[in-house]
């Protein structure tokens, strides 16, 4: 190893672990000593990836309050060393760290408050697509439906939540006291996408999030009212996954239709 | 003692050296750092904004709306991609994935220039997200140079590198840091961009009279000036970038613009964001500064 990678090794892990041994390779200056210096950079490390932490997660800020957060936050910092060179990407891990770490696992509504943040994150700078008009759907004939497959737009994605989370977002977002933390006897089952440029979502019932689940494996429209048959009354099945395709539709969660 | 202009020149390194031929940027006059809080009120608005620097890794994501702001922004002003991630200094691996995303960034915005640091910012796989300090030494010197070679082939085009502020310094260091950013521009090609603010914090920082580092940096190298604000801790200054430019930063760039004569010019604040009239006032400022020390443009001698 060249002395030069050396003392970045020896640099690097000063920060990461407070090992001091770099310090004998570092000059005080006229104002002040060496530790104090090289303090700055041991100090910004964790303040900075703390600070990204708050951006990508100002709800979660909010509901846990900044000392805890920011408590939260180091530890993270701590397991969880930056590996990307953008810090977009530093905070992807946070929801399944709070799934995991104590004593964060012990408030599953944590992880879900990350984890629906997450999602919304990633749905605002997703990746662009077309998004399907209902006049792209009046050119196939009614023998062609049931062979119809639906893409879904590329911001689009869905979380199920076993706790009342997305409630308590709500909440907070619109600046009322949240409600106590609690679980769920049916996961609530939610729908994330991008309408224009504003991250959306909205709770689907069991029924819809099977077909739009279903749908996105690329099972085409006649098996999906099928599928709907056997979950309420098979008699307004194909109605009823009409009725969903046109709120997808309608809200511009769909790319694109193909027949094959 | 510039020990590294006696580099013995029959070295490895310097037979390998091949300095980039791209012409000097054009003077593109007086600009501000783009920020999303004022996104609205540069494309709603006309401001007195000659150009923008975007900080690249802020549109190195998939879409929405950061990319599509960046579109329109483009069609109406010239545009500088200036970056925090590239590591040059590193010795690391060279990032390729991360260069392949700043080139693809580039095909779209078209920069006048890309920029990045001289620094450094991880090894060994990790990433600590800040501008870290070098030893100055012929070893490092030999190791930029050749990194810079390799990112100016790989993005097929010559990169401007900045001066950091810093906190430290190194024992074993063998030359200034001005030599040092001097050397690494004449034997790779790379143009500079000249931090005014962190020549004044490190200066500050170290004990060094901040006139010897600018004259110190040859004037046909450099290609654009940082204005930044900073914290003051006493003992030493930290480069906060959320504070207005402070009036000791104002006077080196005096003696700037008279060193390095019409240099592109920009107003660089990263927190505590102001309204975006605030910063048009420290824009206006570089401006009238500009034309009061320099002759006007049609008389400049060339």
């Amino acid at each position: 190893m060249s002395d030069f990678a050396r003392q970045q090794a020896e640099f690097q892990r000063g920060i990461l672990t407070g090992d001091d041994t770099v310090l004998v390779e570092i000059v005080d200056s006229p104002r002040e000593k060496r530790d104090t210096l090289f303090g700055v950079y041991r100090y910004a490390y964790g303040s900075r990836l703390v600070e990204a932490m708050r951006n990508d997660h100002e709800l979660l800020h909010t509901y846990l309050g900044g000392e805890t957060f920011d408590e939260m936050g180091h530890a993270y910092v701590k397991a969880h060393p930056s590996e990307h060179p953008n810090l977009r990407w530093f905070s992807q891990g946070l929801p399944e760290f709070l799934r995991s770490a104590n004593p964060y696992s012990d408030h599953p509504v944590l992880s879900d408050l990350a984890a629906l943040e997450k999602a919304l994150n990633d749905a605002f700078d997703a990746e662009e697509g077309p998004v399907l008009e209902l006049t792209d759907m009046a050119g196939f004939a009614p023998e062609a439906w049931p062979d119809l497959e639906f893409h879904a737009h590329p911001s689009a994605s869905r979380l199920d939540l076993s706790t009342n989370a997305a409630t308590i977002w709500l909440a907070i977002k619109n600046n009322e006291t949240p409600p106590e933390a609690a679980p769920l006897e049916i996961p609530s089952r939610l729908l994330i996408w991008r309408q224009d440029v504003t991250p959306m979502f909205r709770e689907l019932s069991v029924e819809e999030a099977m077909m739009w689940d279903e749908a996105a494996n690329g099972v085409p429209f006649g098996v999906l009212c099928e599928m709907l048959a056997t979950y309420d009354d098979p008699d307004d099945a194909a109605a009823r996954g009409a009725g969903y395709l046109h709120g997808w539709i309608t809200s511009g969660i769909l790319t694109s239709v193909s027949t094959e | 003692m510039n020990v590294a202009s006696r580099l013995p020149e029959t070295s490895a390194a310097a037979q390998a050296d091949r300095p980039a031929k791209s012409a000097k940027p054009a003077f593109l006059g007086f600009g501000l750092g783009l920020r999303a809080q004022h996104y609205d009120e540069i494309l709603n608005g006309n401001p007195p904004i000659d150009w923008f620097e975007v900080i690249s890794e802020n549109y190195m994501i998939p879409g929405g709306q950061p990319l599509r702001t960046l579109d329109r922004i483009c069609e109406g002003y010239p545009v500088v991609m200036h970056g925090v991630s590239l590591s040059i200094a590193s010795t690391a691996p060279p990032n390729f994935e991360y260069l392949q995303g700043l080139k693809d960034l580039a095909r779209r915005v078209e920069p006048k220039w890309v920029s990045d640091h001289l620094c450094w910012t991880g090894v060994h796989g990790k990433n600590l997200h800040d501008l870290l300090p070098i030893p100055y030494t012929k070893e490092a010197l030999d190791h930029v140079v050749s990194r810079v070679q390799l990112v100016q082939d790989f993005l097929g085009r010559a990169i401007v590198l900045e001066n950091v502020s810093t906190y430290v310094q190194f024992n074993n260091s063998e030359m200034t840091e001005w030599e040092f950013l001097s050397e690494l521009s004449r034997r790779s090609g790379c143009w500079l961009l000249f931090d005014i603010n962190n020549v004044y914090v490190s200066a500050f920082n170290h004990g060094y009279d901040p006139l010897a580092f600018l004259n110190g940096i040859p004037a046909d190298r450099v290609v654009q000036f940082h204005m930044a604000g900073h914290s003051h801790m006493g003992t030493h200054i930290i480069d906060t970038h959320d504070h207005p430019v402070c009036e000791d930063v104002w006077d080196l760039y005096v003696a700037a613009l008279k060193h390095f004569g019409r240099v592109s010019t920009m107003i660089e604040r990263d927190d505590n964001i102001p309204p975006l009239d605030e910063l048009l006032l420290e824009v206006k400022r570089t401006r009238e500064i500009a034309e009061r020390v320099l002759p006007p443009l049609g008389k400049q001698a060339e």
